[in-house]
């Protein structure tokens, strides 16, 4: 059975700038989205976050209004705006009920079009930038969620974390977010997505002569990011000498978005590192008790995103952790899946895909995703026909030439000590301090 | 403006209730929106119900859930549920214990079938248990022993309640996840896991007469269990401020304060949602304009959580490194007086009502959260057609109230207070 689709309406603007609505029932609160392409890949050398601070404080004064007016005229109202940056793009959100919803839609299109960037509002979510780092140097899974991604992809525009680097974020200062505003915001660039309970052609009304009034003609388009390169094995330990238990990550670069093997990558991850009876969660979770949580995923991004294996176990046991799960992705990119296996993802996969399509808000995000990654709508209705079609071989193509087995990164958060010793026999070990991830 | 009654928010007529002959309760709310099925059931046992050197019990019982009845080995019940299109996962709280699966629609018959069988005759051997109790202690690493927030949670907790139960954690203390044995599981599953302690909660593209019949055949002959033992759920009167303090080797200082607030079911509760987001909800709520705007503090935030016996109104600061940490707190505490002693004004409250109203439309946007709110309205309520009632609550909620619950229940001498200092490593 296909997914039906919600009735779309879609316009392109004089400037450029697209609007998407869609009516569907539920309740009473619209989701809008209002995207812009350009994200943290697009982040200055030595201003690493900028995209991400940006977002933030676009939202703190736009058009005629303070930061403190939005904040509130949105809450007053019972809604919810903000925005972030992801790899590709900077999304900003709207979150209202219905009956406000065309109140609200301009002050969205006003904190993406024209903020005001206030001196002392920028310094100040400057300053707060650098201190939430500092609360996540506190969190071991924080910090190897940070850790591997400038290590998988090294000196690539995705090689940092979208929260950026300490060091970056004390340099900025508002001309960087002026500058790349102007640079990089247009409507031409931009979509807004809005998806509820409303009569579509109101919503259309409202939104269109607010968008259209943004001028701001981009004099030119960012190079298309280029595609990441997978890295030789290595050992990376992140130093906390306190930590009881160590945090584990494998990863390495695998596949864009885009990319014909993603229906074959979603199945394989699935059987290795997706639900409860993954081989991965049964290997280490239910058969030897090492750990709580494991999981692996391909990462999705529009120039290709990380492979990544995730877990966590005592310090004593961190090595064998790891070579369990190597193990375990090497004997499946040896052998493949079995027949079953693969069914069963593919029933496990299809039958929960409505639940991630139950939510305005869950459409607004797929409709954007669609966009900013660069696939057709028609892998979203066509899910469980896609995901039932992939075979046992595929699958093992993919985990041959997707999984890091003998290649990509080891990172490990806890005490380099008694680590390095563990980890050594998986490649060249470097150690560094926490504070040198931030 | 106030806000206009809203009965469609939740449609409670199409509910169908029915508890069968062994008192297990039935809840059946159909939606054919999406085509998937929500499947809760309720267990009325948590951490509340454990003793001392038993404590983390029940979470840990959670755990041996998943590994096998009579009819289905260990490891059957996710390969089959995950085959038929589906998912399940637990929760422990203080208060209850909760397993959900979520599944495509056409599952319901096999879903029934393995909830009923775990529930007749679970298996619970040696080997399991002790990976589960292996997989626990990794739980408990993660979530407390490595966690700032955990460390000073877990203090908190020690010094809002001394007599009652809410005082251990969750998750038990480490040696007694170690003491556990066989035995303590199978005595608990006899008197906590019988029909006549449980709720099902189904929500989603259902028939619900086909499916309360297959409910009833399948559970139906399960017998009812003993009675409950009751909670020793008495505290005595808080008489001055309480302290302490988690030195760990943390970056920045941060602080939880706690006061024990009512029951969920008394009428204050209600009245404690709209002063939690009048300070603490949105940006332009008072701790974040006056703490976080003024940089005395990074975050603000509240945690207010409704429980059985009164629970914990809970206040989490993060500093930037250097911080100082007499400015934060003095400034916290002044607004907990300001509040008090001067209330809020009225628009202040109708943008708390109007931000709470649209939490709990997205709560209720899916099925998973309409079976889960009712869930928790007939645990906490006594009622599932209370599933909406906090909503009518706020409507009554007045600048009065705000002020009047902030005196009664934030007043310095209940306060209890957990700093966390940093320091540096060994």
């Amino acid at each position: 059975m296909s997914l039906a689709l919600p009735d779309l309406h879609e316009a392109r603007l004089p400037n450029g700038a697209t609007v998407v609505v869609a009516r569907r029932p539920g309740v009473p609160l619209a989701a809008a989205r209002l995207f812009v392409r350009a994200g943290s890949a697009l982040d200055p050398r030595g201003r690493l976050g900028l995209a991400h601070l940006v977002s933030a404080v676009a939202r703190r004064g736009a058009g005629r209004r303070s930061g403190e007016s939005i904040d509130a005229l949105v809450e007053s109202l019972g809604a919810d705006l903000g925005g972030d940056a992801e790899e590709d793009a900077t999304v900003f959100g709207l979150s209202a009920p219905v009956d406000v919803l065309s109140r609200l839609l301009g002050v969205l299109v006003d904190v993406v079009a024209s903020p005001a960037f206030p001196h002392a509002e920028f310094e100040r979510l400057r300053r707060r930038e650098l201190a939430s780092l500092a609360h996540d140097s506190d969190e071991p899974g924080t910090l190897a969620d940070r850790a591997i991604v400038s290590s998988a992809y090294g000196d690539h525009p995705y090689g940092h974390a979208v929260e950026g680097r300490a060091r970056d974020l004390s340099r900025m200062r508002r001309p960087d977010a002026l500058a790349f505003h102007r640079r990089w915001y247009g409507p031409e660039r931009a979509t807004l997505v809005v998806v509820g309970p409303m009569d579509p052609e109101v919503a259309m009304e409202d939104a269109r002569p607010r968008l259209e009034r943004w001028r701001n003609a981009l004099s030119e388009s960012p190079a298309e990011v280029p595609a990441p390169a997978p890295s030789a094995r290595r050992v990376v330990v992140v130093n906390k000498p306190d930590a009881t238990q160590t945090q584990v990550r494998i990863a390495d670069v695998a596949i864009p978005r885009s990319s014909p093997d993603y229906f074959p990558a979603v199945v394989a991850n699935a059987v290795l590192g997706g639900g409860f009876t993954s081989r991965l969660v049964e290997a280490i979770r239910v058969n030897r008790g090492l750990s709580y949580g494991v999981r692996s995923r391909f990462g999705m991004s529009r120039a290709g995103g990380l492979f990544t294996f995730s877990s966590f176990t005592k310090n004593e046991t961190a090595g064998d952790l790891v070579e369990v799960a190597l193990d375990e992705m090497r004997r499946f990119c040896e052998m493949g899946p079995t027949a079953e296996e693969v069914n069963r993802a593919a029933s496990y996969l299809g039958g929960l895909f409505p639940l991630s399509l139950e939510t305005h808000e869950q459409w607004a995000e797929r409709l954007c995703d669609v966009r900013i990654l660069g696939y057709g709508l028609e892998q979203v209705l066509e899910y469980r026909e896609r995901v039932r079609a992939v075979t046992a071989e595929e699958v093992t193509s993919v985990a041959r030439r997707h999984l890091p087995v003998d290649r990509g990164v080891v990172l490990a958060v806890g005490p380099a000590k008694g680590l390095a010793p563990q980890l050594e026999r998986f490649g060249p070990v470097s150690v560094v301090s926490a504070h040198s991830v931030l | 403006m106030p806000i206009a009654v809203e009965p469609k928010i939740l449609d409670l007529e199409r509910v169908v209730a029915r508890t069968l002959p062994n008192g297990l309760r039935v809840r059946l709310y159909p939606d054919s929106l999406v085509p998937t099925v929500s499947y809760y059931t309720f267990f009325r046992v948590g951490s509340r119900n454990e003793r001392p050197g038993l404590t983390g019990i029940s979470h840990l019982f959670e755990h041996m859930m998943f590994n096998g009845s009579q009819r289905y080995g260990p490891k059957e019940f996710d390969r089959i549920l995950e085959a038929n299109g589906g998912t399940s996962n637990a929760y422990t709280s203080n208060d209850v214990t909760v397993y959900y699966d979520d599944f495509a629609a056409e599952a319901l018959p096999t879903v029934i079938d393995l909830e009923s069988d775990r529930v007749r005759s679970l298996r619970l051997d040696e080997e399991t248990l002790e990976q589960e109790r292996a997989v626990v202690k990794e739980e408990r690493r993660l979530r407390t022993d490595n966690s700032t927030f955990g460390l000073m949670e877990e203090q908190l907790e020690g010094l809002v309640y001394q007599a009652h139960p809410y005082r251990w954690p969750v998750i038990g203390w480490m040696d007694d996840i170690d003491r556990i044995a066989r035995e303590d599981c199978l005595s608990y599953f006899r008197t906590y896991y019988a029909p006549s302690n449980a709720a099902l909660y189904v929500a989603g593209d259902i028939d619900p007469e086909v499916a309360m019949r297959q409910i009833e055949e399948a559970y139906g002959d399960i017998p009812q269990g003993p009675a409950v033992p009751p909670v020793p759920a008495g505290e005595p009167e808080q008489r001055g401020e309480r302290r302490a303090e988690v030195r760990y080797p943390a970056q920045a200082a941060a602080v939880v304060v706690g006061f024990r607030g009512p029951p969920a079911c008394h009428p204050d509760a209600a009245a404690l949602d709209v002063l939690q987001a009048c300070l603490a909800v949105g940006e332009g709520s008072r701790l974040r304009r006056r703490l976080v705007q003024q940089e005395v503090a990074v975050s603000a935030s509240i945690g207010w959580a409704w429980r059985i016996d009164p629970g914990v109104f809970m206040l989490f600061l993060e500093l930037a490194p250097g911080a100082s940490r007499k400015r934060a707190e003095e400034a916290l505490f002044r607004e907990l007086d300001r509040v008090a002693t001067r209330g809020v004004q009225k628009g202040e409250v109708e943008r708390a009502r109007r931000l709470l109203r649209s939490s709990v439309l997205h709560e209720l946007a899916t099925r998973s959260g309409v079976a889960h709110a009712l869930g928790q309205a007939e645990l906490l309520l006594g009622d599932w057609r209370h599933a909406t009632k906090a909503l009518e609550q706020y409507r009554e909620v007045g600048p009065p109230d705000v002020r009047r619950v902030a005196e009664a229940y934030l007043a310095p001498r209940s306060r209890n207070v957990v700093w966390l200092e940093p320091e540096s490593s060994p």
